[in-house]
């Protein structure tokens, strides 16, 4: 996967706007991890986020 | 000879167990003592040493009993039987075992995966505790924010152009 057009500001927004909260994302990520890492890496770079930040997002 | 309890701990069986084998008189005590308690020869345990041997190679107690009252008229047929059921037993195990792999090789492939597809990401929509009218509703603001990431997206989790078009549309 590889995009132009999204970034993680706005994949957060869409999230929020369908009502999902801070709380849920976190748990959603550590779900994400938990069940399908790779595909969690990939999906973290197609939202073009940094390295070091993708580390951090994993580890949460 | 010897008492049910002597012989109960000489082949680690239950006193019940020894006074049900005399109950449907597949082993019945040669004596009694003065008292009335069951006396085994040594004759008994003789035969306690094929039902045992017989009992390790998984016969029922019914075909062990047919085995010592016919002597070994009947013996190969009944274990010749006997690694039928074995062998028809291994190749449930068997095929059971395959069932595992499988599943455990597809749970392995799909965690080592870098492909996303629309099972998972639906799966994962799921975990956000959304349902079908929350996923609607979550296309239709990707489609209304950014229409361009939405097709590019919908097409890296491998869904086909028709229903690409039908979900934009939504």
């Amino acid at each position: 996967m590889s995009n132009e057009m999204m970034n993680k500001e706005n994949w957060v927004l869409l999230f929020k706007e369908i009502g999902l909260d801070e709380a849920t994302m976190i748990q959603w990520h550590k779900a994400f991890e938990a069940r399908f890492p790779a595909g969690h890496q990939s999906f973290l770079e197609w939202l073009n986020i940094e390295e070091n930040e993708i580390r951090h997002i994993r580890a949460l | 000879m010897f008492t049910i309890g002597q012989v109960a701990k000489k082949y680690t069986l239950s006193r019940s167990a020894l006074i049900y084998y005399d109950t449907i008189g597949l082993l019945t005590p040669s004596g009694r003592s003065a008292s009335n308690y069951r006396l085994y020869s040594e004759n008994d345990l003789k035969k306690m040493d094929r039902i045992q041997l017989y009992r390790s190679a998984g016969l029922s107690l019914e075909s062990i009993a047919s085995l010592l009252e016919k002597e070994n008229s009947d013996l190969n047929s009944t274990l010749e039987n006997r690694l039928l059921t074995i062998n028809g037993e291994i190749q449930k195990f068997r095929n059971q075992q395959k069932v595992i792999l499988k599943i455990l090789e597809n749970e392995s492939l799909e965690r080592h995966s870098r492909v996303i597809t629309k099972a998972i990401w639906v799966s994962m929509l799921r975990a956000a505790g959304l349902d079908d009218a929350g996923m609607e509703n979550w296309h239709r603001e990707f489609e209304l924010t950014s229409p361009e990431a939405h097709q590019d997206f919908l097409e890296s989790i491998g869904i086909d152009e028709d229903e690409i078009k039908a979900i934009r549309a939504m």
